[in-house]
């Protein structure tokens, strides 16, 4: 029967058989030791070990992620800011929407740049969305001016 | 595109043409159906936009000197919105592009228009400043 040890970085235990070690809760990342293995190595690159692993799910991935992304970032456009629509409404109408806008166009850059594109892709529609409703109040408030400008020149005033 | 973009763009285009012609012919200092601004009219305060419209009925008569004494922020920000408008047109672009994009249109840049609407803002209210923008 083999007999397996693991350590927790400074201590170690055992000698324990499969059955004992798959109670001890280790993970992928838990050095492990038996005779054949030579030296310490990971759990997870154990193929003998794989079984205490098939029911836990493998460690996620986002740091990896965001470093990968961070690698492809400079060959990459960021998600649409909507500034150039931001400064427009902002000159023409409605100073604080497109205020509104003109943050969130900074936010799409600072999150992108940073690796987080889900919330650079978040920030994109927020700027959407204030400039939008900057660009439809702005209409209305012309129509609404226009039209009490009419009714008070027909009624003679 | 699929047909409700072609229509969507269709129309803001229809709109733009038909501001310019409006724009052109009728000046807004003059005539009574523009919108006047809101702020102003509440505070007596120039908000950042004022003179924007008049602005833009001397561009379209190509009396640049009258538009930027009506409202210099829209005058001069003119060249860099287009610049802006081409990159967001640009679907692949290159390292340098990108680098370019950054550059101007980037984190820092933004925060340096906010910092420019506002001290524009403040300056057009000061007495001192009041009868050149």
């Amino acid at each position: 029967m083999k007999k397996y040890f693991y350590t927790d970085g400074t201590d170690k235990f055992g000698p324990f058989t499969l059955e004992e070690l798959k109670e001890k809760n280790i993970s992928r990342e838990t050095q492990v030791w038996f005779q054949e293995l030579g030296k310490w190595k990971p759990a997870g690159n154990v193929p003998e070990l794989s079984e205490i692993f098939e029911l836990s799910p493998p460690p996620i991935a986002k740091t990896n992620l965001i470093n990968n992304n961070k690698e492809n970032i400079n060959n990459r456009k960021p998600p649409k800011t909507w500034l150039v629509e931001s400064i427009l409404v902002t000159i023409f109408c409605c100073l604080p929407f497109g205020i509104a806008g003109i943050v969130n166009a900074s936010k799409v850059e600072s999150r992108f740049y940073a690796g987080d594109i889900d919330e650079a892709n978040r920030a994109s529609q927020e700027a959407y969305k204030w400039t939008k409703i900057a660009f439809w109040i702005g209409i209305a408030v012309a129509v609404i001016y226009l039209i009490i400008t009419i009714i008070g020149v027909v009624s003679g005033y | 595109m699929d047909i409700k973009k072609k229509i969507k763009w269709g129309i803001l285009i229809l709109f733009i043409i038909a501001l310019t012609i409006l724009y052109k012919f009728y000046n807004p200092a003059t005539n009574i159906y523009f919108p006047k601004c809101p702020f102003r009219e509440l505070t007596g305060f120039k908000c950042p936009g004022c003179g924007s419209q008049r602005a833009i009925h001397y561009l379209l008569n190509f009396e640049i000197y009258e538009a930027i004494k009506e409202n210099a922020l829209l005058v001069l920000s003119i060249p860099y919105l287009l610049t802006g408008f081409i990159f967001d047109l640009i679907k692949n672009p290159n390292v340098e592009l990108l680098k370019w994009r950054k550059i101007f249109f980037g984190e820092k840049p933004i925060y340096i228009i906010l910092i420019i609407i506002v001290a524009f803002w403040i300056l057009r209210n000061t007495t001192y400043c009041q009868q050149y923008i």
